[in-house]
């Protein structure tokens, strides 16, 4: 019988079957499959500009939970949200979403290391759970994004009501998720997460108003550089 | 748009919320009579008036507890379970 090493096996982007597999440029990222340029460079920086929408699905997470979990993630060095429902930056390059008093998201941006530090650690600790992940995750950006996310939630997301690390979990197209205001190469973006299995149609919902808005796809580079 | 407010996250549209049912302490099941035990798996009390019920805030998981009046649909209060000396007023 065949053996597989689980380890090397390409994931596909739980947004690729939402994603044109013969247009869109595909390359392989954290071991996953993911569209990272829609259109050429010029096309995408001026969607970019209007309402871009990029798949960082593939970025590596590691979620944990527990009454310990925050004594856990502070003895290995990764800064924590002071309180529930925040979020904030570790070294520059890992995001640690505080998603209640004792249950955290750690996203590396990419070229972060902690999400793989952190799986590495496999010592059973009590009161400490790991939480398997399986986001579609989702950058939204330029001056329409507001108005495409009014259409989507019933929230005001606006800088005021949205503070700079304030971590809203809520509706967003009908369906459970998670959004942070973000600053990105000084250009300010709305992250959401989601669970994967809605990623293809979460990603359509996107793209549809996008583009009725003037923008649309961009691929993760446009955001995110190692 | 109704709204409810979760004690965790805020005020919220109603439907980011699930029902979980009327809030209710089971009788101790070591010294309660058959019959006390029986009613309280049957029966519910269907009286419109202040209930205690179970909700839940189904995009960051929370469950707890909203005093509302059945008769009204008004809410009083939301708390999470054994933590209501930190009250939120419905709909501050």
């Amino acid at each position: 019988m065949q053996q597989f090493d689980v380890k090397s096996i390409i994931q596909t982007s739980p947004v690729a079957h939402a994603q044109p597999r013969d247009s869109a440029k595909w390359e392989v990222i954290n071991s996953m499959d993911t569209a990272v340029q829609f259109a050429s460079a010029a096309i995408e920086d001026a969607r970019k500009k209007v309402l871009g929408v990029a798949d960082v699905s593939c970025l590596a997470r590691y979620g944990v939970k527990g009454p310990n979990a925050t004594q856990w993630l502070l003895e290995r060095g990764i800064a924590i949200p002071t309180t529930p429902n925040s979020w904030t930056m570790c070294e520059q390059k890992t995001l640690v979403l505080r998603l209640g008093s004792s249950e955290f998201l750690i996203e590396d941006q990419l070229g972060g290391s902690a999400c793989s530090r952190l799986a590495s650690d496999t010592n059973r600790v009590a009161s400490v759970y790991k939480v398997p992940r399986a986001d579609a995750a989702f950058i939204v950006s330029g001056s329409e994004a507001l108005n495409l996310l009014s259409e989507l939630c019933s929230l005001d997301l606006r800088e005021k009501s949205l503070a700079a690390k304030d971590l809203i979990m809520t509706q967003v197209a009908g369906i459970s998720a998670t959004v942070i205001r973000q600053t990105l190469n000084g250009e300010p973006v709305y992250r959401i997460w989601c669970d994967g299995t809605y990623g293809p149609y979460m990603w359509e919902v996107l793209i549809e108003i996008a583009t009725e808005l003037g923008g649309g796809a961009v691929g993760l580079v446009q955001y995110q550089s190692s | 748009m109704k709204l409810l407010t979760c004690p965790m996250n805020g005020t919220r549209p109603l439907s980011e919320f699930v029902f979980g049912g009327e809030y209710r302490q089971a009788p101790d099941q070591d010294t309660c009579t058959d019959a006390q035990w029986a009613a309280f798996v049957h029966n519910r009390s269907g009286a419109p008036g202040d209930k205690k019920e179970w909700w839940y805030h189904s995009p960051s998981g929370t469950w707890f507890i909203a005093e509302r009046n059945t008769l009204t649909d008004k809410v009083t209060s939301t708390y999470l379970l054994g933590q209501k000396d930190t009250t939120q007023e419905a709909g501050k």
